[in-house]
C-alpha cells in the first residue's frame, strides 16, 4: 500500500513539474498526457492487433520454453549422456546476452511471428533448464529413499517426489520467465516486424514520440503485473502444502 | 524368519561390521544396541536391501514386500495430506485410489489420528507425523518391521504413548520387529532379545540378552518387574565396557 502511494506521489510531482513548465513535455510528457495517449490507443482500436501479436509471441515462447526447458532439464538431470551434451550449450547460452540472437532469428525465420517466438523461447528455455536441472539435485534424498522402501520405482519417484518438488523450483523462476518472454517478443519486434508493441515502440522512437513510448511502456508493465498476479494465484494453489503461501509479487 | 550369518558391511575397504550373526524369529521383537559408530543403522539398511554386503549372508524367509521400514527422520511427502501419505504405499502396491484412501483412513483411526487425514505434514505435530509414518508402514501389513531410532526426536511422554500403541499393533498382528536404539531401557521394555554390538570399525555382536518378561506387555509397567533392574545394570555395564575398549 505504501509502495503504491509513493508511486502515486511521484506521478503527482511529475505532473506538477510539467504544469510549472519545469520539464519539457516533448521529452517527459506529464502522466495525464500519457494516459490520454493510452486511452486513444484503445479507443481507436489501433492497439489491438499489436497487443495480439506481442501476446501471441510471448505466450507461445513462454509455453514452449517451459515445456522444452523442463524436458531438457529432466533429460540432463537423469542421463549423464544428455548432461554432457546439453550443459555446455546451456552454459554458453546463459553466459551471453541472448537478445543478440534476434537479428539471426530474423534472417532464419523472417520478420513474422516465428522469429519473435524463437527469441522469447530461447530466453525462457535456458532459465527453466537450469531451474529443473538444479532442482533435481536439490530433491530431498530422504523422500526418495522413503518412496523406494515403500516399493516405488521410477514412475512413483518421478510422480510423487521429483515433479512436486520441481514445481516449487520452477514456479519461483516463472515470474522471471514471464518477463523474459515479453523481453524476447518485444525486442524481436523492435529489430524487424510489421506488428506488435515492439514495432510501435520503434515507430514512436523514429518519430520522437515520447508520449507514445511511455504509454507503451506503461502498457507492458500493466500486462506483466497482471500475469504476475495470475501466476501468484497459481503458485498459492499449487504450493498450498507449504507452511506459508508466498503470494503477490 | 530373518537370519544374518557372518555378515560384513562397509562403504570402503575397511568393514564397519564383520562376522555378525543375528536372528529374528516369527513375531519376535529384537533390539540392536551399541556405541555410536558401531554400524547399527548400516546393518538395518543392509537387511532392508539398501546396501550390498561385503561378505556373509542375509536369509529372508519372506518376500521383500513383507518388509516395513521406519526412518529416524520424518520422511512424509510434504505435498501430500496425511491420508494420501498413508495411502501411498498401498497405491504403489497397485490398490485402486479410492480403496487405498479408505484403508488409509482406517489406519489413521487405529493410531489415534481420526479427523486429521486432510492435514498436510506441516500442519501436524512431531508426534502426529510419526504416527502417520507408522500408519504408512503398518498399512502395508509387513511381517518384519525394521526401525531405526524411530521416535528419538519426540519428548518422553509422546514417545511412551506412541511406543505403547506400536507394541499393541505389533503384538496384535504378530509382526516381527528389528529395532535399532540407543535407549537401553526402551530396548529391554520392548524386546524378546537384545543384541549388543561392539565398537567399530569391524564391530561384531558382543553379547546377546534374552529378555524374560511375558507378553502382551506394557512397556511402562514392565519396568517395575524385579528382574528389570539387574538386567538393565548388566546391559549398561557391558555397553560401557565395549564403548571404552578399542576394536580388536
Amino acid at each position: 500500500m505504501r509502495r503504491a502511494l509513493s508511486l502515486f506521489a511521484l506521478l503527482l510531482l511529475w505532473e506538477a513539474l510539467a504544469a510549472l513548465g519545469l520539464v519539457n513535455p516533448l521529452y517527459a510528457p506529464p502522466p495525464h498526457q500519457v494516459l490520454l495517449t493510452l486511452w486513444d490507443l484503445f479507443a481507436t482500436g489501433e492497439v489491438w492487433p499489436h497487443l495480439q501479436a506481442t501476446f501471441t509471441a510471448a505466450l507461445l515462447g513462454l509455453f514452449w520454453g517451459i515445456l522444452l526447458g523442463g524436458a531438457l532439464g529432466l533429460l540432463a538431470a537423469f542421463s549423464p549422456f544428455f548432461s554432457d551434451l546439453l550443459e555446455p550449450v546451456m552454459l554458453l547460452l546463459n553466459a551471453i546476452p541472448r537478445v543478440i540472437l534476434a537479428p539471426l532469428f530474423v534472417i532464419w525465420l523472417g520478420i513474422g511471428l516465428a522469429s519473435k517466438v524463437a527469441l522469447s523461447l530461447v530466453l525462457v528455455v535456458v532459465l527453466i533448464f537450469f531451474a529443473v536441472y538444479g532442482g533435481v539435485k536439490e530433491v530431498d534424498p530422504r523422500l526418495l529413499e522413503r518412496v523406494r522402501t515403500l516399493g516405488g520405482g521410477r514412475y512413483w519417484l518421478l510422480r510423487e517426489v521429483y515433479l512436486p518438488s520441481l514445481t516449487a523450483w520452477v514456479l519461483s523462476s516463472l515470474k522471471v520467465a514471464v518477463g523474459f518472454a515479453f523481453t524476447g517478443a518485444v525486442v524481436g519486434e523492435f529489430v524487424a516486424a510489421s506488428r506488435g508493441l515492439g514495432y510501435l515502440l520503434s515507430f514512436a522512437q523514429s518519430t520522437y514520440n515520447a508520449r507514445l513510448s511511455l504509454a507503451l511502456v506503461a502498457l507492458v508493465v500493466l500486462f506483466v503485473l497482471l500475469l504476475f498476479h495470475l501466476f501468484g494465484r497459481l503458485e498459492a494453489r499449487l504450493l498450498r502444502w507449504r507452511p506459508k503461501a508466498q503470494g503477490g509479487f | 524368519m530373518l537370519e544374518v550369518l557372518g555378515l560384513a558391511l562397509g562403504y570402503g575397504a575397511t568393514p564397519v561390521l564383520e562376522g555378525v550373526d543375528l536372528k529374528v524369529g516369527e513375531g519376535e521383537f529384537v533390539s540392536l544396541v551399541g556405541p555410536s559408530g558401531s554400524g547399527k543403522s548400516t546393518l538395518l539398511r543392509a537387511v532392508a536391501g539398501l546396501l550390498r554386503p561385503l561378505g556373509g549372508e542375509i536369509r529372508r524367509e519372506f518376500p521383500m514386500e513383507a518388509l516395513g521400514f521406519l526412518f529416524q527422520e520424518d520422511a512424509l511427502l510434504p505435498w501430500r495430506t496425511a491420508r494420501e501419505n498413508v495411502a501411498l504405499g498401498l497405491r504403489i502396491r497397485g490398490m485402486p485410489k479410492g480403496k487405498a484412501l479408505e484403508e488409509a483412513e482406517a489406519w489413521l483411526g487405529r493410531l489415534g489420528l481420526s479427523g486429521l487425514g486432510d492435514r498436510y505434514p506441516h500442519q501436524l505435530s512431531g508426534g502426529q507425523r510419526k504416527r502417520v509414518a507408522l500408519a504408512q508402514v503398518l498399512a502395508l501389513r509387513p511381517r518384519l518391521l525394521l526401525m531405526d531410532e524411530p521416535f528419538s526426536s519426540l519428548d518422553a511422554i509422546l514417545r511412551t504413548q506412541i511406543t505403547r500403541d506400536l507394541l499393541a499393533q505389533v503384538e496384535g498382528e504378530g509382526i516381527a520387529v528389528l529395532l535399532v536404539t540407543h535407549d537401553l531401557e526402551e530396548a529391554l521394555a520392548l524386546s524378546d532379545r537384545v543384541y549388543l554390538l561392539s565398537k567399530g570399525p569391524r564391530a561384531r555382536i558382543a553379547q546377546v540378552y534374552p529378555v524374560p518378561f511375558p507378553r502382551p506387555r506394557d512397556p511402562v509397567a514392565v519396568k517395575a518387574d524385579p528382574r528389570f533392574g539387574p538386567l538393565f545394570r548388566r546391559l549398561w555395564q557391558d555397553l560401557e565396557e565395549v564403548s571404552l575398549c578399542a576394536a580388536p
